[in-house]
């Protein structure tokens, strides 16, 4: 601990106890002058981090007079850095709403449209150096056993998916799901397509986990994040049974043009690198009374979205009237994401 | 942009009109050009500026298919009365008209006006539906027409002299606008799924009373073709957008086409 002032010898304890004080005072000082010059780094995404936005508080924590500050803030900065206007929404959820996402795994066909859609309107990063999609859609195979095969192979011993057959007659394996499918036309006749994203389930095991409570389960059922307090440690992407969760390992590549500058707080600001994302149904819209994009987007009208609090809605009548299955139910995680077949 | 059929042949044509367009297609929406919404070629939209730097639609540069919706309620009319009291009945639903996209070489109206009036083109009197080479160029599909595995046949669905309508049970008729009124006649179950919202595709707000652009059976499904082959899935097929970036260090996807199984049948994917 450095000396800063010796000439108060008198009272030791006192003296050291001032002493201390002060010096931590000069640490934090240091601290701040540290800090002051990585604001001044070059780099424009961050020379334009303001001191208040540096040491705002968690989001869920702040007034309401916070929150607007720290909004306009990002939209001053957001403006500046691409170059129009950017809009930053701080919409708190709907009283009376709880948002339900039913797929009909039946009807996708696989075209992956969901999946740009959502980097369209969620300003992920894009490129070759990283490329971030919220939305993995998984190609699956479909089981075709013959009957001799089913019986006299028995049980079978290798990776994969056990497909049909039950605890006497053993049916076979088909490939796991997958990502990287790439055939002249979809769908294709062996398979069946699977997509995956955030499940916003009830009880979050990425939100039990985070160290910083930055991401957290809003009212309206969404699970959101808070990226300016995110600190990267990436343990809610191990929690997370679903694969959901998706980090920024370096500085997002986000072009202006593409730039979507309709964003929301929780939603889809630009993020920035060390920070995790993860889908939000796409805040921004939904809480506007809009559908999300890859609803929008989906050209067979595979994906159902609303209120599961309505009775008329179409997510009820699709939970009522269809064969229904939610991934993992297992883990007792309640996903509000429903798969369905007609 | 459709270069991407028949690549074989055009190939070479592409390649052309991909270097020439290569810079335009550098800002990948550009004003003015035509994506398709579901139906390649059957249902097409074309991008427009809404707002300074705000477009209606924006499309894919690798299938030519809308990635994502501005505005998504560009085009669109009134949907109109259904014969059914629905859900819709309290809210703004509007559709896409299909007869501007039908029409659009204006031969539904000339051969309606000039040979299909009933006099010079006479009604045929054998149903057996066959094959039609005089109109593949309104109807591309005629030489192979696949709908009700020949139990029905074209004047079951079209209007018998006014070859711009289609035609209900009772010889009313029903405008190509509005052809869930027609198809709802044989599939009733879909039709009623489709009005309560769990068939088919809505776009636009979500929320109970909240404007919704409806999707009507011939933007999804081709009406003379609807089996598809031996998909039998009333779908066409397209081609997928791309896959996503492997990641670093991994030069192919070989390991998830891979059957890890001892069977000796297993030996690979395909």
């Amino acid at each position: 601990m450095p000396k800063q002032d010796s000439s108060k010898t008198k009272d030791n304890k006192l003296t050291s106890r001032r002493d201390f004080l002060r010096s931590a005072g000069n640490y934090t000082v240091a601290s701040l002058s540290g800090a002051a010059m990585l604001l001044s780094d070059p780099k424009p995404a961050k020379a334009n981090v303001t001191w208040e936005e540096h040491f705002q508080k968690n989001y869920r924590l702040m007034t309401d007079e916070e929150k607007q500050q720290a909004i306009e803030r990002l939209e001053t900065r957001y403006s500046e850095e691409y170059g129009k206007q950017v809009t930053v929404d701080g919409t708190p959820s709907i009283e009376g709403v709880l948002f339900g996402y039913a797929l009909n795994i039946q009807k996708c066909i696989g075209c992956r449209r969901c999946v740009k859609a959502c980097v369209a309107e969620n300003n992920q990063s894009r490129g070759d150096e990283q490329q971030i999609e919220w939305i993995r859609v998984l190609r699956m195979e479909k089981g075709k056993f013959s009957e001799t095969d089913r019986d006299q192979h028995g049980y079978p011993e290798s990776f994969g998916v056990q497909v049909g057959g039950n605890a006497y007659k053993p049916a076979g394996v088909v490939l796991e799901g997958q990502h990287y499918y790439e055939p002249e036309q979809v769908p294709e006749k062996d398979a069946f397509y699977f997509p995956m994203q955030c499940m916003q389930c009830e009880k979050p095991p990425c939100v039990k986990v985070c160290p910083v409570r930055t991401t957290y389960r809003d009212p309206d059922g969404i699970v959101v994040i808070d990226y300016n307090w995110c600190i990267g440690c990436r343990m809610c992407i191990g929690a997370c049974p679903y694969w959901a969760r998706r980090f920024n390992w370096g500085e997002p590549n986000l072009p202006k043009e593409e730039m979507n500058p309709v964003t929301h707080y929780l939603g889809n600001r630009p993020r920035m690198k060390g920070v995790v994302e993860k889908c939000s149904f796409c805040v921004q819209r939904t809480r506007k009374g809009r559908w999300t994009a890859c609803v929008e987007v989906c050209p067979v009208g595979a994906r159902k979205f609303g209120n599961l609090l309505d009775p008329n809605s179409e997510i009820r009548k699709v939970l009522a009237k269809k064969k229904v299955f939610r991934l993992r139910a297992d883990l007792n995680t309640y996903p509000k994401f429903f798969y369905y077949m007609d | 942009m459709t270069c991407y059929r028949n690549h074989q042949t055009l190939f070479g044509l592409c390649l052309l009109l991909f270097l020439f367009t290569s810079p335009l297609l550098a800002t990948e929406n550009q004003t003015d050009q035509e994506c398709f919404e579901s139906r390649d070629g059957m249902s097409q939209v074309r991008v427009r500026e809404i707002s300074p730097g705000l477009v209606n639609v924006k499309c894919s540069s690798t299938t030519g298919g809308v990635l994502w919706w501005g505005d998504p309620f560009a085009g669109t009319i009134p949907m109109g009365d259904m014969d059914i009291e629905a859900d819709y009945s309290n809210e703004e639903a509007v559709v896409k008209p299909r007869e501007p996209e039908l029409d659009k070489n204006k031969m539904l109206t000339i051969c309606s006006m000039a040979c299909h009036d009933g006099n010079y083109v006479p009604i045929p009197h054998s149903k057996t539906p066959r094959p039609l080479k005089m109109h593949l160029d309104t109807v591309p599909d005629a030489m192979n027409l696949k709908h009700g595995k020949g139990n029905i046949w074209c004047l079951d669905c079209h209007h018998l002299v006014e070859r711009t309508k289609l035609i209900d049970n009772f010889g009313y008729s029903i405008s190509f606008n509005q052809p869930q009124k027609l198809c709802g006649k044989c599939h009733g179950q879909v039709y009623r799924a489709w009005r309560d919202g769990l068939h088919g595709k809505r776009i636009g707000m979500w929320d109970k009373g909240g404007k919704k652009r409806w999707w009507v059976c011939t933007e999804c499904h081709n009406p003379h073709d609807v089996e598809q082959k031996e998909r039998n899935s009333g779908f066409a097929q397209l081609r997928p957008e791309p896959a996503p970036n492997l990641p670093k260090g991994m030069v192919n996807a070989n390991h998830e086409r891979m059957h890890h199984g001892s069977h000796p049948d297993e030996t690979g994917h395909e």
